[in-house]
């Protein structure tokens, strides 16, 4: 085969010479060619093998429906199945051929080719079932990955994208000639339109083609350059180049993707590709249309493509891949081929067409008659033969006599398609055109107009009306377009989906789709074994389920199906398109929400240090906290846990609670919000003063907890748990705007602004005196639960006397920013009475020992404060708060409530586990009925023994009996049902 | 097109906001005796309707303001945003045009991208 370079293009720069490799070898392109057409320039059309059988294949279109020429381009990270035909070639870049080995010309793998006639529809299903199901994982499969398949996974990468909305009121999809009336028809109008166009060139079949000979009196590619000129010009449409749309979502919600290096190599820390989500009022699609083939004996061959593809490469690439091509067509859209390869100083070297005469334009009868081309009418091909490409083809003529002539190439076309993608993922409905043959979009569901070939017009009859008439809704102004063509040609398609082989054997084969290797053979024996609903058929024999998804080919598929079953195509139905409408990465679909941006990481002012100090970090929502710390690098979590706990009942402990959220409430009615909200009454509370408080849900169930500061009546400070912190916040706002709108009150979270240390142990009040000298810490100046603010060299601090252990301790309140130097103060000054800092998981061991709850860990959102034991923080006296009245609910006051108790193993040498249930029975005989569940579990270096909580049923009666805890072996451990106290239940450290 | 007129803010991506259930629902009045029926309903009941819905939105990533809106629960189409205060429109001023959201046939699954 040998390809001509027409000079003449407007789109290929010929003194712009580019050079790459392909399968290791070096070979010229220009600058505008993509991998296909520089391949083709370079006579090279077998570019792949095939995913099953290893057949040859080559280049069969020019554009996004190819299914057989897909490339590695291992000059991007070994990228695999990019498509040859829509790539574009840069200087140095490396594309290898996918699926063969040990090289493209001799591979070794088409000996599956030899065996193909056992490897028919269904042959996976029906052959690797035995003997065990083990041979499918450690055999078979692997076996078969090997042999079949695409492209291999790319290397490791980095690859960047982001994202941009649009909120438009009109989007037109696609840039030819419809999109580019339709856009100009909105110029200087009220709308914003967006014009979304997937090659790197606006105007679609006017480039691609020489269907158009003039355009309002201009040649087409003047006219194309004064409307882009005046699209550009204009204020209110914006043009989207190399952008593909490959989602149209419900709600008009759209989804385009945008390649940011067309023509150049991708550089490595840019972003590559950026994902457009763009709502709109109104979608237009004038997304054109889709060449479909036909299916014959080796209708796979290298050297056949598609007529409007081979028109394309000649228009838009200047590339004749043939001097003479024999044509085969069932209808009138391939004439303009006939006239461009004329025009272009070529000649067919056969027009064989599946009509007979009087279906054929005049007009083509005279070029073809003019110019000597062989004509055959009324004719077929019956097969192509050749071995790594095309050699000669085998016509049926009229008469039934065959045929043989020698040809390098085959332009096929059966028929055309209205790309009808986008539309049904709109949900639009389709309805089965019996003159065209086709598809075509019949109503929408969603404001979607379709305009052009999209819309089924595969004419330019009524342009003008057509567009008018459809945009009429719009304050445009009226189009009055002149068209003149060169092929005057209506479509005049007659029926045919497939030509049966002369001789048929074993190893005959059709294809009805070339990507996943599915031959007309498979469809038959589909349906003989009663797969005959479409998407049964679709799944059992992999028809169009390839990385193209059958787009030259579904349609020839329902077509065969319906013939088969004598049904109405309308009856087969089509498979339903899903987004998206081209292969997407997932990089461009997680934009900016990847790595360190995926979840964003909390950290507390003073995590450096944390992390300069053996910290290990646990994660709490979307802050890291200091888990436990090391001391050094053989100690054991458990061992570090127990010794920070120790410490604290010991020495003195610190603890960085920055995480703790916390709320400002401000505002005249602030005391009667905040005795709304919480269930404790701060009516008489004193100023100074603080407060253990619970919010409820509206259903009675404890939703957070925390320590509400008292500044004034006017003025509260609350704090919540770590996780809780925007609910309680959203809690607040919601309640604050939509049921006590009359209240004046204002919130804000303040938890970034402050940082929290919170010191206990019984050495505490030595370590403040030394860091604080200038306050006075006694019992009877700064009692149990309440706070003060001071300032501390010129920082303004707030310290709460508090505390989490159980011990004496105090909380304290530094801005954000002066932080790090206090605690580093803290730390110095603590040193000789023995300060350590401790994590999360040693305070978690302490509060325990306490029986202080955890918010989510002891609850879970169906436990009350009676249920915790907690009654006496409800103020009774209050008229309202939230969830006070579930409180007297019939659930609520229901005597068998799942109830907070401490357990201990009754032998103390026993180990307990968090999650175990607790039973009354020693023995485990099903059904068991269960108690409850623990749901914190320690073990104590102070008590000597694990202990932990429960939440059982009717608890609070059952203190001071024995049951059993359930084991994962089956057994049970004895245990003692306690008050969930551990230590020090008087209290008498905490106010000491 | 999923943009939500804020009151406040004017047209916003949807993403910005956070639905909070049915609107005009009247919290009871603590202050009085409330029975049982009448607090169950208020805590747990809520419609569920396909078609016109009032509903309470809140627009959590900008003014963090809540409204109330008329949404089409069949087409998701918020029909119109209004304040808090403001009086509650009236559901005949609209109607709901679609019967299955997505055009599928009533009953059975099954292929619908055809027009039978």
């Amino acid at each position: 085969m040998k390809s001509i370079n027409l000079k003449e293009n407007q789109f290929i720069q010929f003194h712009q010479k580019i050079s790459f490799k392909f399968d290791g070898v070096k070979y010229f392109g220009y600058k505008g060619d993509t991998i296909a057409s520089a391949l083709l320039r370079n006579n090279i059309n077998l570019v792949g093998r095939s995913f099953k059988y290893h057949r040859p294949r080559g280049i069969y279109t020019c554009g996004i429906e190819e299914p057989n020429a897909l490339v590695q381009i291992i000059s991007e990270y070994s990228e695999p199945n990019t498509r040859a035909t829509i790539k574009k070639i840069y200087e140095g870049m490396e594309i290898e051929s996918q699926n063969r080995w040990p090289s493209l010309e001799n591979d070794f793998g088409s000996i599956n080719n030899l065996f193909s006639p056992i490897f028919s529809a269904g042959f996976y299903y029906k052959t690797f079932m035995g003997p065990h199901k083990k041979f499918w994982k450690n055999l078979y499969e692997p076996l078969i990955r090997r042999a079949a398949g695409l492209g291999k996974p790319p290397k490791d990468f980095k690859g960047i994208s982001n994202h941009i909305h649009h909120n438009v009121d009109v989007t037109i999809i696609g840039g030819g000639l419809n999109g580019l009336l339709a856009a100009k028809s909105f110029i200087n109008s009220n709308y914003d339109v967006l014009l979304i166009e997937f090659e790197e060139q606006l105007g679609g079949i006017i480039n691609n083609s020489n269907k158009i000979s003039l355009i309002d009196n201009k040649e087409p590619k003047d006219w194309l350059k004064e409307t882009i000129q005046e699209i550009e010009e204009s204020k209110n449409v914006k043009i989207l180049k190399n952008t593909l749309v490959t989602t149209y979502n419900y709600i008009n919600h759209l989804i385009a993707i945008e390649d940011r290096f067309v023509g150049s190599k991708p550089i490595e820390g840019k972003v590559n590709s950026t994902l457009h989500k763009i709502r709109t009022d109104h979608t237009i699609l004038c997304n054109g249309h889709i060449e479909r083939f036909l299916s014959f004996q080796n209708n796979d061959l290298p050297g056949i493509m598609l007529s409007s593809s081979f028109e394309k490469y000649i228009c838009r690439y200047g590339i004749a891949p043939s001097k003479e091509p024999v044509i085969f067509s069932n209808n009138s859209n391939s004439n303009s081929l006939v006239y461009s390869l004329i025009k272009a100083g070529l000649k067919p070297k056969a027009y064989i067409d599946s009509r007979s005469g009087e279906k054929i334009e005049p007009n083509l009868f005279d070029l073809i008659r003019k110019n000597d081309v062989p004509l055959y009418t009324n004719s077929q091909i019956k097969g192509a033969f050749g071995s790594k490409k095309i050699e000669k083809i085998l016509i049926e003529d009229s008469s039934g006599a065959l045929n043989e002539i020698k040809c390098d190439q085959l332009c096929l076309s059966g028929g055309i398609n209205p790309d009808v993608h986008l539309f049904t993922q709109s949900k639009g409905l389709l309805d089965w055109d019996e003159k065209d043959l086709t598809y075509k979009p019949s109503k929408p569901f969603q404001p979607t107009i379709t305009l052009g070939s999209a819309s089924g017009q595969f004419n330019f009859d009524h342009l003008n009306s057509d567009i008018n008439d459809k945009l009429k809704n719009f304050k445009i102004k009226k189009l009055d377009v002149k068209l003149e063509l060169n092929t005057n040609a209506k479509y005049n398609i007659e029926k045919l989906w497939e030509v049966s082989p002369q001789k048929k054997s074993l190893w005959t084969k059709s294809f009805i789709d070339l990507q996943n290797d599915v031959t007309t053979k498979d469809i038959r024996q589909a349906i003989t074994e009663g797969f005959d609903r479409i998407e049964h058929l679709k799944r059992y024999t992999t028809n169009s389920m390839g990385t193209d998804q059958g787009k030259i080919s579904s349609i020839n598929a329902l077509g065969i199906v319906s013939d088969l079953l004598d049904k109405k195509v309308n009856e087969v139905g089509t498979t339903i398109y899903r987004p998206p409408y081209a292969p997407l990465s997932f990089s461009a679909i997680a934009g900016r929400n990847c790595y360190e941006f995926y979840d964003p990481e909390r950290k507390s002012p003073i995590h450096n240090w944390h992390l300069n100090n053996g910290a290990i970090f646990e994660d709490v929502g979307q802050w890291k906290r200091p888990w436990y710390f090391q001391i050094n690098k053989d100690e054991t979590m458990h061992e570090a846990v127990q010794r920070e706990s120790k410490n604290v009942r010991e020495n003195a402990g610190i603890l960085d609670g920055s995480t703790l959220g916390k709320i400002e409430i401000k505002g005249e009615d602030a005391l009667e919000f905040m005795n709304l909200i919480y269930t404790n009454s701060f009516t008489k509370m004193k100023q100074g003063s603080a407060r253990y408080a619970l919010m409820l849900g509206e259903d009675g169930m404890v939703k957070d907890d925390g320590i509400i500061c008292k500044i004034s009546d006017q003025h509260f400070i609350a704090t919540t748990t770590t996780g809780g912190a925007a609910t309680v916040l959203g809690c607040m706002e919601e309640y604050a705007q939509t049921e006590w709108p009359n209240l004046k009150v204002f919130m804000n979270s303040i938890t970034e602004q402050y940082a929290t240390f919170n010191i206990s142990g019984p050495k505490t009040r030595e370590i403040m005196k030394k860091a604080f000298p200038d306050i006075n810490f006694s019992n009877e100046e700064f009692p149990f639960m309440t706070f003060q603010f001071h300032e501390f060299n010129g920082v303004p601090i707030r310290i709460l006397r508090a505390s989490f252990t159980g011990e004496l301790g105090y909380e304290i309140y530094i801005p954000s920013n002066s932080a790090l130097k206090i605690w580093e103060g803290i730390q110095s000054f603590g040193k000789e009475f023995g300060l350590a800092p401790y994590g999360t998981e040693a305070m978690h061991l302490l509060r325990a020992e306490k029986g202080y709850i955890i918010v989510g860990q002891d609850t879970d959102g169906s436990i009350t404060p009676i249920d915790l034991g907690l009654s006496w923080m409800i103020g009774k006296s209050k008229k309202d708060f939230l969830g006070k009245r579930s409180l007297t609910r019939s659930d609520t006051v229901r005597e068998d409530r799942k109830q907070l108790v401490g357990i201990v193993p009754s032998n103390k040498e026993d180990k307990l586990e968090e999650g175990q249930h607790i039973i009354l029975e020693k023995e485990i005989k099903s059904p068991v009925p269960m108690l409850g569940h623990i749901t914190s579990c320690y073990h104590s270096s102070t008590l000597g023994h694990d202990f932990a909580l429960a939440v059982i049923k009717n608890g609070h009666s059952m203190i001071g009996t024995k049951a059993y805890a359930s084991t994962s072996s089956m057994s049970t451990t004895g245990v003692d049902i306690v008050k969930p106290v551990f230590y020090d239940e008087d209290n008498k450290r905490l106010v000491s | 097109m999923l943009i939500i007129n804020c009151p406040y803010c004017g047209p916003r991506d949807q993403s910005e906001f956070s639905n909070g259930g049915e609107a005009h629902v009247k919290r009871p009045d603590g202050s009085k005796e409330i029975g049982d029926r009448e607090w169950g309903e208020y805590v747990f009941i809520r419609a569920n309707p396909k078609g016109l819905f009032y509903e309470r939105w809140v627009h959590t990533h900008g003014c963090r303001k809540w409204f109330n809106c008329v949404r089409d629960t069949s087409t998701d189409k918020i029909l119109v945003t209004y304040k808090l205060d403001e009086k509650k429109p009236n559901l005949n001023n609209f109607k709901s045009v679609v019967k299955t959201p997505s055009g599928e046939p009533e009953v059975g699954s099954g292929n619908f991208t055809v027009e039978k």
